[in-house]
């Protein structure tokens, strides 16, 4: 058939063919969105229309409001501290598993669990855990420090970190373990007789040669962790009195609770732009302290 | 071999993506070309209420087989958010439907150059009073209540029974006070945690229902005068004060934690406490957990507001309206199929009965309200016993967003109550300027 024979002569074209639902798929969903609300950003957008252009208003507004101020501070204030928490963890994890137990790949699938557990349906479950188990066994034990989670900002604040380091953990693991499992063997066998402590290995061989794994790990926990919102909804739904709301959670509060569509777009630009700076430079740093082998 | 098995790939993935194609395109096409049959008249409703699409679809077939002329289609969209906005861009788009709903003045001034006058119907007649007031403008009518709601504080009649108290007696602040701390001193004895569960964690339960006992009466119960106040007195913030403090005084701890499942599901349902601050929205839950507590077992009496004693906070939640634009014929058949609902025997029956709604309307005394609480709320409000809500009358957002996120505030110790009001004046009069 003609068509047949034409597609296959011309590489080009069906490269194409292929590549356009893609590419239709991510400019319709992505990137036409993504310009259009850059663009709404700058007028008084309702939702419906935009009938005045307003310059840089919504801009020099967002950043006169203490409620967005503090959301920013309070997700970056929590993403530093899961962000350190979740890598700790999930490269102990990750050496933990790689030892050569017998229960490596069981507790592996056991340390993976949690993440194949939906955001909304954690954060109920967690927030039973901390509202009523907590209570419950420190009202048995008569440990105060268990009582009253999530009702104030502190117990709010390590709530989240808790639920995601529990959540994200085992999902940086994997990625660890992959880096861990690539590390020749001979190079620590070679140590190992020159006589480097275990602790001298995981610092001078481990460590460098798992630099990679670092770079994946971050960019994906920072950027997971500034975007947070289901988490964020069901464990606290932002209380008490909106301490522990996450920027996400503030620009849809401002556009579909406050109905004030351009403000949040403009929220949204700004957020945009903080993640991106944040996770780039990371990464460019990460990159530099790579070593070859 | 190999060339022949590529092309019929290629031939293949071309009749898939042509095949797709044609199929997408005739999804664009189909429903168009029916109805409008030579005289039939077709009203196209639409409509928020999700839980009771199925039994509202079943109550417009039967009018359509009484009145075979009328062809009623009906599109329903889910609640809150969603119904704005959706509601926005079918009137965008040019698919307007001929009934749809309002909720507060502000659809009301949005929609205004839509809404037909709805003062010559039956329904508007026999409306309750204050049911009308945030859809009148002058002489006309502009929408008709869907049901109403109320809410008040909740108790458990048996304990109240074991612990001597009669809840008919409680009308001022004072016998509340009396009340509960004769209970407190016999909580042990009566097996409960605390008098109240106060859930102060959902802001709509502060913010938009306590305060608004508090709020109403400085706008006279009038939710056109809230809409246009440019700033809130809080004339009555003492009182708002007082109620909140005993609530959480003598309610399970922390109530910053406390949510709506716990206050109804765990705590009041299952005889923890004594008395919750909720309407009768609650009534499928609590029957939930123990229907026979539900039947017999509950009771409702008035938040005590100085100079409103004995007063019931009643509201309606949404409205009917008729599109003034459509054909003069569709807005009369629109207008006689809301009259038949409302004041028809079988249209009676079925809002009581499959709707459970609590009526808006004159004319159902005689009427098995669905549960105790929807009974006493009608009863209520047919003597006319009730407080407004005014709340839909405040700046967007302003009640849970703010006025609650405050209150939330002052329970943690963070602020006084002083400042508490302060901020959300402040924040009324920025957003009314």
């Amino acid at each position: 058939m003609y068509w047949g024979e034409f597609l296959m002569r011309n590489k080009d074209v069906s490269f194409w063919l292929f590549l356009t639902p893609v590419l239709l798929g991510l400019g319709l969903v992505v990137i036409i969105p993504l310009l259009y609300g850059f663009i709404y950003s700058f007028t008084n957008w309702n939702g419906l229309a935009a009938t005045e252009f307003l310059g840089l208003t919504n801009y020099i507004d967002l950043f006169k409001e203490a409620e967005f101020r503090n959301s920013i501070w309070f997700t970056i204030k929590f993403s530093v501290v899961s962000v350190i928490i979740i890598n700790f963890l999930g490269l102990g994890l990750a050496i933990l598993v790689t030892r050569g137990m017998k229960t490596s790949n069981f507790l592996r699938t056991i340390f993976f669990m949690p993440n194949l557990i939906g955001g909304l349906i954690l954060g109920f479950i967690w927030q039973f855990i901390f509202v009523s188990a907590f209570d419950g066994i420190g009202n048995l034990l008569g440990i105060e420090a268990l009582q009253g989670w999530l009702s104030t900002t502190e117990t709010g604040f390590w709530g989240l970190v808790i639920l995601t380091s529990w959540q994200w953990a085992g999902y940086i693991m994997i990625i660890y373990i992959a880096y861990l499992e690539n590390i020749p063997k001979d190079l620590l066998e070679a140590a190992e007789i020159d006589g480097a402590s275990s602790f001298q290995r995981f610092k001078n061989i481990i460590f460098p040669l798992v630099a990679p794994a670092f770079t994946v790990s971050m960019f994906l926990t920072i950027s997971h962790c500034f975007k947070i919102y289901d988490q964020n909804l069901s464990l606290t739904g932002g209380g008490p009195f909106n301490s522990t709301q996450m920027v996400a959670m503030e620009i849809y509060k401002t556009a579909f609770n406050e109905n004030q569509m351009a403000l949040a777009q403009s929220k949204g630009v700004i957020f945009l732009i903080l993640v991106a700076i944040i996770s780039l430079t990371n990464v460019y740093y990460n990159k530099k302290r790579e070593v070859d082998m | 071999v190999k060339e022949m098995k590529g092309k019929k790939f290629y031939t293949g993935v071309l009749s898939a993506l042509l095949a797709s194609s044609v199929a997408l395109a005739g999804c664009g096409n189909s429903g168009e070309e029916e109805g409008a049959s030579a005289d039939k008249v077709t009203v196209d409703v639409f409509q928020f209420k999700v839980e009771f699409k199925d039994q509202f679809e079943s109550l417009v077939e039967k009018y359509e087989k009484e009145n075979p002329d009328v062809d009623i289609n009906v599109k329903t969209v889910g609640g809150g958010n969603d119904y704005g906005a959706s509601l926005k861009s079918t009137f965008s788009s040019g698919e307007e439907p001929d009934i749809f709903n309002v909720g507060g003045p502000s659809d009301v001034e949005d929609y205004r150059e839509y809404l037909a006058d709805l003062s010559d119907t039956e329904a508007s007649k026999v409306a309750l009073d204050g049911t009308l007031t945030s859809v009148k403008d002058g002489e006309e009518t502009l929408g008709l209540p869907f049901n109403q709601e109320g809410y008040g504080f909740i108790y458990n009649k048996s304990v109240f029974e074991e612990a001597g108290v009669n809840a008919d007696e409680i009308k001022t602040y004072e016998d509340l006070e009396k009340a509960v701390k004769k209970i407190d001193k016999q909580k042990e004895d009566l097996g409960l945690e605390a008098v109240f569960a106060l859930a102060a964690k959902e802001t709509w339960v502060i913010g938009n229902h306590l305060a608004n006992a508090f709020i109403a009466p400085e706008f006279d119960q009038d939710i056109l005068k809230a809409y246009n106040a440019d700033t809130i007195p809080f004339e009555k913030g003492d009182e708002l004060k007082r109620m909140l403090d005993l609530q959480n005084k003598y309610s399970v701890q922390p109530v910053l934690s406390l949510d709506y499942s716990q206050q109804v599901e765990q705590l009041f349902s299952l005889g923890k406490v004594a008395i919750i601050k909720q309407g009768n929205w609650v009534y499928n839950s609590i029957e939930a957990m123990d229907p026979e507590f539900a039947e017999n077992n509950i009771g409702m009496f008035p938040i005590p507001v100085e100079g409103f004693e004995g007063k019931l906070p009643v509201g309606v939640p949404m409205y009917w309206a008729v599109n003034k634009k459509s054909d003069e014929e569709v807005v009369q058949a629109s207008k006689d199929f809301l009259d038949w609902m409302y004041t028809s025997d079988a249209g009676k029956e079925a809002v009581v009965n499959d709707f459970k709604f609590i009526p808006a309307y004159k004319g159902y005394e005689d009427a098995e309200i669905a549960d105790p609480l929807s009974q006493e709320i009608y009863n209520y409000s047919s003597e006319g016993n009730t407080l407004g809500w005014v709340f839909m009358g405040s700046p967007i957002g302003w009640q849970e967003e703010v006025l609650a996120v405050n209150m939330q505030q002052y329970l943690s110790g963070d602020i006084s109550w002083d400042e508490a009001l302060e901020n959300a004046r402040a924040s009324w009069e920025k957003s009314r300027k």
